[in-house]
């Protein structure tokens, strides 16, 4: 698919989701999501039940695929940006963790996300978080001025990833923190499945080998590359979600060969730091 | 928006900062204004507390437009006719 036709599906799929009133069991193609109760998700990928409800109803659209160490990292005063913010669900978890010196920063390029983001932080009644309608492979953030992104499940989206890490690696401080969690590849999937637009919006086409996305990370100039978490995309959340179950459906491919290629796609939790 | 956030923002475009701040209606936050990058001369709105600093393809020309003509009286000449990446001298 070609770059603009991605940045198009992705805007409309997420904007549908955004629209959809709860996420819980509402069938939608999205990254991680289905027939599960987004929280159900949640609790799988390492959220505890305490983060689930301190935030506003209706952030958690169970899209993620899990940044909770990235979020218990993060101290007092800090300023956060969270690329891809969506319903701002991460967000408000992060802003709890700075607290009222700190500040948090949403930046998502769906305005139905940031529309329901906003909404989200009134009911929470949070201060010290604020969101952007921006593209994150064009932030809208001076250099220098960040202590740590954090994006969840997000990257895999973009069709210019090696221009998100630049873009992530320019805003920091020195010293400051990537902390991502994403979707990647062990091996390539197969071409049907590559080239499927519903397969892109549910983080599925869109996501590279695991080895070319930490290159990417460590070309735009990050050191202590650092995958603190690896582990296999759990195997029900692809087919039984509706990603899976429209790809199967619309080309008419056998379970098996869903699995077998859900077997190469793995979820990581990576790190790295603009060096001083 | 809260104006302490301005000390962050950047161009999404050219990078530069600090950028320009018009308010336009406010009350504890900013609810709408512009914000505009002295050295590219782009303008972003900010739209019901939200500032919209997308690049100009995802930008939609008939919003930016609109928002125009509703501060006409309030936004500086040289934004309404010259600013980019429309404006009323190219609708």
């Amino acid at each position: 698919m070609e770059d603009d036709k991605v940045r198009k599906v992705v805007r409309e799929g997420y904007a549908t989701i955004a629209k959809q009133e709860s996420s819980s069991c509402a069938p939608a193609n999205s990254c991680c999501e289905g027939i599960i109760a987004a929280q159900d998700v949640s609790k799988k990928i390492g959220y505890t039940d305490e983060d689930l409800q301190t935030v506003p109803e209706g952030s958690n659209l169970g899209l993620g695929c899990g940044n909770p160490v990235a979020l218990a990292s993060l101290r007092e005063g800090e300023t956060v940006i969270d690329l891809g913010a969506g319903a701002g669900f991460d967000c408000f978890l992060a802003a709890r963790k700075v607290g009222e010196k700190g500040k948090v920063i949403g930046v998502d390029m769906t305005p139905e996300m940031i529309e329901k983001a906003r909404k989200n932080a009134k009911k929470g009644n949070y201060t010290n978080v604020e969101f952007r309608l921006g593209e994150i492979e064009n932030l809208p953030v001076a250099d220098n001025s960040v202590d740590v992104i954090i994006s969840n499940c997000v990257i895999n989206l973009s069709p210019d990833k090696a221009k998100v890490f630049t873009e992530a690696f320019r805003v920091l401080k020195p010293g400051g923190k990537l902390m991502i969690s994403d979707v990647v590849l062990l091996k390539e999937l197969p071409d049907f499945i590559k080239n499927n637009v519903d397969a892109y919006v549910g983080c599925l086409s869109g996501a590279i080998k695991k080895d070319e996305y930490l290159q990417l990370i460590e070309k735009a100039g990050f050191q202590q590359i650092n995958v603190i978490d690896d582990t296999h995309f759990p195997v029900e959340l692809i087919v039984n979600n509706s990603t899976g179950k429209t790809i199967i459906e619309k080309l008419n491919i056998p379970s098996e060969t869903i699995k077998e290629s859900a077997s190469s796609v793995v979820s990581i939790k990576v790190q790295g730091i603009k060096q001083d | 928006m809260k104006r302490k956030l301005m000390e962050i923002l950047a161009c999404p475009i050219d990078k530069h900062h600090p950028l320009d701040l018009l308010v336009l209606r406010e009350n504890e936050e900013i609810i709408e204004g512009l914000i505009i990058c002295p050295k590219c001369k782009r303008y972003y709105p900010i739209i019901e507390d939200i500032p919209r600093m997308l690049p100009d393809d995802l930008r939609s020309k008939e919003e930016d437009l609109d928002f125009f003509k509703k501060w006409k009286e309030k936004i500086p000449s040289d934004v309404l006719y010259k600013g980019k990446p429309f404006n009323l001298t190219n609708e």
